[in-house]
């Protein structure tokens, strides 16, 4: 190894001139445009976190603070101590596991029919269910909540602030994706070693518990994180459904806060966070299972 | 499985008992419960909405809907000359109008912003992988917290951070109200919209760009062809079905739309839209009829446009 000596000025100017030739037209648009979309992205999730540690001066003030003198937890206090915030985070769990978990099972099992057995009615159905998957939100949302209002006076439950009702019109939202994607998934899955578990004895559903779905996991660990993401981010049909504060979900809770007389955007922004770190840590955990997902409309909209 | 005689069973035909029917049942079976779910919770919706759409339906009787008296045409009738619905004029498109012009730029511009991104990406360098997740933060955060960020950025008062840019870029004098302007409000949702959603046309594209014979981008270098030259030559003709799809997935779902500028502006400034004008005749004036009666008129709408598309443009690709 040569020994280290202080750069001298020629060497300093073939490292400008290297730098200079690296440098093309095409390397320097692209860094530029790379540039503009990593920032154009990145800083309205700066600007959400980095306004949910400021004060109420900081945020109220004659100029915007672009960074906040500390880390204070002033609004997330506002929000869990005033605005009651848990709740609202409990609720949505309640709402996004339950809608997640049995949008799996019941996709999983219709998805396997659809891969892998014949039976009449099957393409109407999935052109039905693929239609459906276009069909306006609030096309559904007037002659469901009429539907529901006079089923549940009969039936005798409350249509309104009940989050079964909520789960299940999520259900029928997600449920026609998800078999979608796990459906094109089982495809994949080679026939051939299902049928040997067949000929070796095992039943169908024996075939689907200890050979498919095994298989499938990946696909069902996306599944399950869409149908979860969209329960949770979901908006109109909570707006519609529920009333009771104690009831909210957080985007609703989040919209009622946004909209409070007296403007407190750190605690929105707060809110926000909260409810954005979970998903945005989900998926860059989870990228690589993701991505597929999306092309395939895992969220649909 | 092997049936004795006298079971009741045996009575059934033959058909019953073979691997196929039993195949079959064990289908509808696994289908059923997704099946019941997705009918009764939106197909049988779907038809109702058309049969509430002739009626009168309000908070009054909405415990008794299935008696709501029967008004024809009516609520289509007041929709239609409803001043929230009807163009006057450029300085008040109307829903409608506002509708279409909305979602056919904001799918457009998602295109191209998705476009450029799929390229950018479509290049090895360090640090790729990382940029493509990040890229997709726009899609998969929650619409509630995006749309008040934006609208916290977009803040009139001139502690809102894009004026105080602004102003000191010296691009503007004073403080904007940009989601309380007319004409600057539907451009800005309109931008909004392909911020959120060019990861999604990126991905199509980019998983298309990869599929793409790299011999094609050779043969064209060696005819000596410019970077352009083999982007519009090679590169677009390649992209053209992807590009179609998108689009149309993009359109219908930008159609339909709620969330977005009910949260942006609450559609007011000029960028009322179908799906925000049939919530506020549902939920805010309890007019359940003229409501849904708006929701046929959008999905006549996006039926018209997705038959114009298939027969014009698709026609076309296919040539």
């Amino acid at each position: 190894m040569a020994k280290r000596q202080p750069i001298s000025d020629g060497e300093r100017l073939t490292l400008i001139g290297h730098l200079a030739r690296w440098i093309t037209w095409q390397r320097f648009i692209f860094a530029v445009t790379l540039a503009f979309f990593l920032t154009s992205i990145l800083f309205p999730f700066y600007w959400m976190a980095s306004s949910s540690f400021k004060t109420y001066a900081e945020i109220g003030g004659r100029k915007p603070v672009y960074v906040p003198g500390a880390l204070r937890l002033d609004a997330y206090r506002e929000l869990f101590n005033y605005w009651r915030f848990g709740r609202n985070v409990i609720n949505s769990v309640r709402v996004a596991v339950p809608t997640s978990l049995i949008a799996v099972i019941l996709s999983t099992l219709g998805a396997y029919a659809v891969a892998r057995l014949q039976f009449r009615g099957k393409e109407v159905m999935l052109n039905g269910i693929l239609i459906v998957y276009l069909f306006p939100g609030i096309l559904l949302i007037i002659p469901l909540f009429a539907m529901l209002a006079r089923v549940g006076s009969t039936l005798g439950f409350e249509v309104q602030d009940n989050l079964p009702v909520l789960i299940l019109t999520y259900l029928a939202q997600t449920l026609p994706v998800a078999l979608y994607m796990l459906a094109n998934y089982f495809r994949t899955i080679p026939a051939e070693i299902e049928q040997a578990a067949l000929i070796d004895g095992c039943t169908r559903l024996g075939v689907i518990w200890r050979v498919t779905l095994p298989l499938a996991v990946p696909a069902l660990v996306s599944v399950a994180i869409y149908t979860f993401m969209i329960a949770w981010n979901e908006f109109l049909y909570a707006l519609v459904f529920l009333n009771d504060r104690q009831m909210f979900t957080m985007p609703i809770q989040i919209n009622t806060i946004f909209n409070d007389p007296s403007p407190r955007p750190h605690v929105v922004m707060a809110a926000s966070t909260i409810m954005t770190l979970p998903v945005v840590i989900l998926f860059l955990a989870l990228e690589r299972f993701l991505e597929e997902g999306l092309s395939a409309g895992g969220v649909k909209g | 499985m092997s049936v004795s005689r006298g079971d009741p069973s045996s009575l059934l035909p033959q058909r019953w008992h073979s691997l196929e029917a039993r195949e079959a049942r064990l289908a509808w079976a696994l289908v059923l419960p997704t099946a019941l779910i997705v009918f009764g919770l939106v197909l049988f919706p779907a038809i109702f909405s058309v049969w509430i759409s002739f009626r009168n339906v309000g908070l009054n009787n909405l415990n008794d809907v299935f008696n709501a008296p029967f008004v024809g045409l009516e609520n289509y009738r007041r929709v239609f000359n409803d001043f929230a619905f009807k163009w006057q004029g450029f300085r008040n498109w109307g829903a409608a109008v506002t509708s279409i012009v909305y979602s056919f730029s904001s799918t457009a511009l998602t295109l191209v912003i998705g476009l450029i991104a799929a390229l950018l990406l479509n290049r090895p360098f360090r640090g790729r992988g990382l940029a493509r997740a990040v890229f997709l933060f726009p899609y998969v955060a929650p619409i509630v917290s995006v749309a008040f960020v934006w609208r916290w950025i977009l803040d009139p008062r001139p502690s809102g951070v894009l004026n105080d840019i602004l102003m000191r870029l010296g691009v503007i004098d004073l403080p904007k109200a940009y989601l309380a302007t007319r004409g600057l409000a539907l451009l800005l949702v309109i931008v909004f919209e392909a911020w959120r959603y060019f990861p999604f046309a990126m991905l199509m594209l980019l998983a298309r760009l990869q599929a793409v014979d790299t011999t094609l981008y050779e043969a064209a270098e060696v005819d000596g062809a410019s970077t352009w030259q083999k982007f519009r030559y090679v590169t677009l003709p390649e992209l053209r079905y992807v590009l179609g799809a998108t689009f149309l997935l993009r359109l219908i779902w930008t159609f339909n739309k709620f969330d977005d500028i009910f949260l942006l502006t609450g559609g007011g400034f000029g960028t009322n839209v179908l799906p925000v004008l049939t919530y506020q005749f549902s939920f805010k004036s309890y007019d359940f009829g003229k409501g849904a009666a708006t929701a046929m008129i959008l999905l006549v709408m996006l039926v018209v446009f997705l038959v114009i598309y298939v027969s014009v443009v698709m026609r076309n690709a296919e040539a």
